[in-house]
């Protein structure tokens, strides 16, 4: 599936990263490769761009460019996720 | 002892990375900044002495990668392949070491004489992350010393670093970073082709058949020029073949991938970082400041900061610059033999140094508040937080900040264009800026308004101005986006780094900078403009109208009048003979020339002539409109609004057309001045120039028709 489709919390996996050479370029620069794993973090207040984080890093994009990035969505790492809402977010994000 | 050696040193890194404070602490004051040759990217330069060296420090631009596709990373490419500096130091955020050591890898592909600097070593000691420095430097092949340009650690031994590489005095075995085999091959095979072609016979063979691989379009330009390519060609054909079907992906890829690999493999052999790190400061504030419902607010609160802190600070300031000026002027004017060189020294020269300089207070401000915001990382998220408005016109997150500004004056709003990376991306802010309804242009908007509509009428015109501005802003930038400037817009790929205490020093160090920058480049350009149109109003000289107003006022001396009564007679004389003076001069001459271009928008040669002297600044057409409509009038003691109002060749119609002329024509001759110094060249300036007056022009056509009509 495409990056712009997961939601806020999902995690995923990058397979394939498909933008114009520019973009695609910065992308895998950013460390956005085969193999990254990631978890979205926001979407700005209107709605675009998005954020995502990953081994310490914040990126954001706009979701155009999150498009040509196909990723698999992981499953969610532990039981906590789902109760323990933003601050148990918070604390695994540092560890991932 | 001789001359000191010189060592010639460039400094890379990702941005972010400290860079740039460690520049500021090596070189101190001794910077000069141009540009690189070609490209408006700012080129710093500096030196220190060290021992018995002269250092010389080029701050190369900020980047993440050494591709060919932002001017940012083909300057450093180019300077680093072509300049070949004594010693390329390589700034690393410690704090963020794989994404930094990836150009580091980069580097080390180059075989340049290569130093790391290892920087914010103190935020890397609390954060209690452990790094084996011995392990790393025989991976890296390079010395790596730790600093911290905030603490001011670590300095000394760079030097000494740089000094002994430079002198040959270390002795590091270079380790080369493998590639997968199918790159390998590829790369052997290729170097091996271009090392026969005698004229490439300097250049490093290994990394242009990496770059070609990576479809470097620079190199491939570069190698296509020789036989050897049709061998070449083939080998990359070759090596892409043989990628898809090992790899199912391409060699560029596969390279970065490859890269990626040796720097974790660097790091998890040699850095040892904390389990579980806690959610950092930066954390939390971003649960605030990036909210789905706080987010616009603070956005809205920050931006309204500054703009509060760089004009309503400044406006005092301004006033004391402007008083200062003007007691200066009243205290020479004594001193001053005749008229002519009266008007020249202090409405000529003094006024005009005055109207450069009075800029400053804004403009140090301004860039107080961004070089805060910019330095404490909020500026990407301002970015991130509005980006989705901006898009939709073509511009960038990061535009709407010296957009906002213009409202305040368009000066320091198009400097601070800069924090915008593609060149399309800032040209079309830059041309956006101007019709955002500066302070001066106020003035105009209140005479005219409140002259001729009822109070509570007034505000609403003067607010559909302002949204008139912001409209046709708007849509000048989404038409130049999706037009000439079409190509090479930035994508929106942004890293949000995380929140740091901007040092005093580094936000002073910008500001003084911006200041300079402006009075050096763009004040020596606004002053000749300024004293071209003073010039203008001035000549040529109406030597019968000096006899006339000497008599006259001899006569007014001689009358039996009290001493108050005619001193207002002398007043009223005077005013009435610099009316019949600028009447005569080359800018009242104009103003009649161009009268039949501007009789169908409501405009007599009176108005002309205001808009001439306007081009200085928009407050000069108050006062113009205010010496001008003097002209055969008696009664001088009654305001400037009502002598408008029942003067027969000014109307509501008239008023309002001129409103939107004004908001919309040439940008004061300041703030030209500034865009030229932005943009590096006069067409897109000349440009812009004609493009305003076709705007200004049609648009006051359609406002006065329609208001004739309608009133």
């Amino acid at each position: 599936m495409k990056l712009s489709e997961l939601k806020v919390g999902d995690r995923g996996e990058v397979t394939s990263v498909a933008a114009e050479p520019a973009v695609r370029r910065r992308l895998m620069d950013m460390g956005l490769i085969r193999g990254t794993e990631f978890k979205v973090l926001r979407f700005a207040p209107l709605g675009d761009p998005i954020e995502i984080g990953y081994k310490g890093l914040l990126l954001t994009m706009r979701l155009k460019e999150a498009e040509n990035i196909m990723v698999e969505k992981l499953p969610v790492e532990d039981t906590q996720e789902s109760a323990g809402g933003v601050f148990s977010r918070m604390r695994r994000f540092g560890r991932s | 002892m001789g001359d000191p050696k010189e060592i010639r040193v460039a400094l890379t890194g990702n941005p972010n990375a400290g860079k740039s404070s460690l520049f500021n602490v090596l070189t101190g004051s001794h910077q000069r900044v141009g540009n690189f040759p070609g490209v408006t990217i700012e080129k710093h330069e500096g030196y220190l002495d060290h021992k018995d060296f002269r250092i010389t420090v080029v701050d190369l631009p900020g980047t993440y990668s050494l591709t060919p596709y932002s001017p940012e990373e083909i300057v450093t490419r180019r300077y680093i392949i072509d300049e070949r500096p004594d010693v390329v130091v390589n700034v690393i955020d410690g704090t963020n070491l794989e994404r930094n050591l990836l150009l580091t890898a980069q580097l080390m592909e180059m075989e340049v004489e290569l130093l790391v600097a290892l920087n914010m070593i103190d935020e890397v000691e609390e954060k209690g992350i452990s790094i084996d420095f011995d392990q790393l430097e025989k991976l890296l092949g390079c010395h790596i010393v730790p600093t911290s340009a905030r603490r001011q650690t670590g300095l000394d031994e760079l030097l000494d670093h740089i000094v002994q590489i430079s002198e040959g005095r270390i002795e590091i075995s270079k380790n080369k970073m493998t590639f997968s085999p199918v790159v390998e091959n590829a790369v052997d095979k290729i170097a091996g082709l271009l090392s026969h072609e005698r004229e490439l016979d300097s250049s490093n063979h290994r990394w242009m058949a990496v770059k070609l691989l990576e479809n470097d379009r620079e190199v491939y330009r570069l190698a296509r020029q020789y036989p050897v390519w049709v061998k070449v060609e083939l080998a990359l054909q070759e090596a892409i073949t043989e990628c898809e079907r090992l790899h199912r992906t391409d060699p560029e890829a596969l390279i970065t991938e490859d890269r990626y690999a040796f720097v974790r493999g660097a790091m998890q052999e040699c850095v040892k970082q904390p389990k579980a790190s806690r959610a950092t400061v930066s954390d939390y504030i971003d649960m605030v400041v990036l909210n789905r419902v706080l987010g616009l607010p603070v956005f809205f609160v920050v931006v309204w900061a500054i703009f509060q802190l760089t004009f309503t600070l400044g406006a005092p300031m301004m006033a004391g610059i402007e008083f200062v000026f003007s007691l200066f002027s009243r205290s020479i004017e004594p001193l001053l033999p005749n008229a002519m060189l009266k008007s020249i020294i202090l409405d000529g020269i003094i006024a005009g140094v005055g109207s450069v300089v009075v800029y400053l207070p804004n403009i140090v401000l301004l860039f107080i508040g961004l070089s805060f915001l910019e330095a404490s990382g909020y500026m990407a998220r301002a970015a991130f937080v509005i980006d989705k408005v901006m898009h939709r016109f073509g511009l960038h997150g990061k535009s709407f900040i010296p957009m906002v500004t213009g409202f305040g004056c368009s000066i320091p709003a198009i400097m601070a264009t800069r924090t915008l990376k593609s060149r399309s991306d800032r040209l079309a802010t830059i041309m956006t800026i101007p019709f955002m309804s500066c302070g001066a242009k106020l003035p105009v908007y209140v005479l005219l308004a409140s002259a001729f509509f009822p109070p509570a009428m007034a505000a609403n015109v003067m607010f559909g101005i302002y949204l008139l501005g912001i409209v046709v802003g708007l849509w000048t930038a989404w038409m130049l986006k999706s037009t000439v400037l079409k190509s090479d817009s930035e994508p929106f790929v942004m890293e949000l780094p995380p929140y740091r205490w901007p040092t005093l020093a580094s936000v002073v160090f910008q500001a003084r900078m911006k200041a300079l920058m402006y009075l050096k480049k763009a004040g020596t350009l606004i002053l000749l403009a300024v004293m071209a149109i003073w010039a203008a109003s001035n000549f040529p000289h109406n030597r019968e109208l000096d006899a006339v107003l000497s008599r006259e006022k001899a006569s007014i001396e001689a009358s039996a009048s009290p001493q108050a009564g005619k001193s207002e007679e002398v007043r009223k004389l005077t005013t009435r003979m610099q009316a019949a003076q600028l009447e005569y001069s080359l800018a009242g001459r104009s103003g009649k020339l161009i009268e039949p271009l501007i009789r169908p928008i409501g405009f007599d040669w009176r108005i002309g002539i205001s808009l001439v002297t306007g081009v200085v600044s928009k407050e000069v057409v108050v006062s113009t409109l205010g010496t001008i409509f003097s002209i055969g009038r008696s009664d001088g003691s009654a305001g400037l609004s009502s002598i408008l109002r029942n003067d027969p060749g000014f109307s509501r119609a008239t008023a309002l057309s001129l409103m939107v002329f004004v908001l919309l024509y040439i940008p004061c001759l300041a703030s030209l001045g500034v865009m030229k110094k932005e943009v590096g060249s006069w067409k897109p300036v000349l440009f812009f120039t004609g493009y305003v007056l076709a705007i200004a022009w049609s648009a006051s056509f359609i406002t006065y028709r329609l208001a004739l009509m309608m009133l």
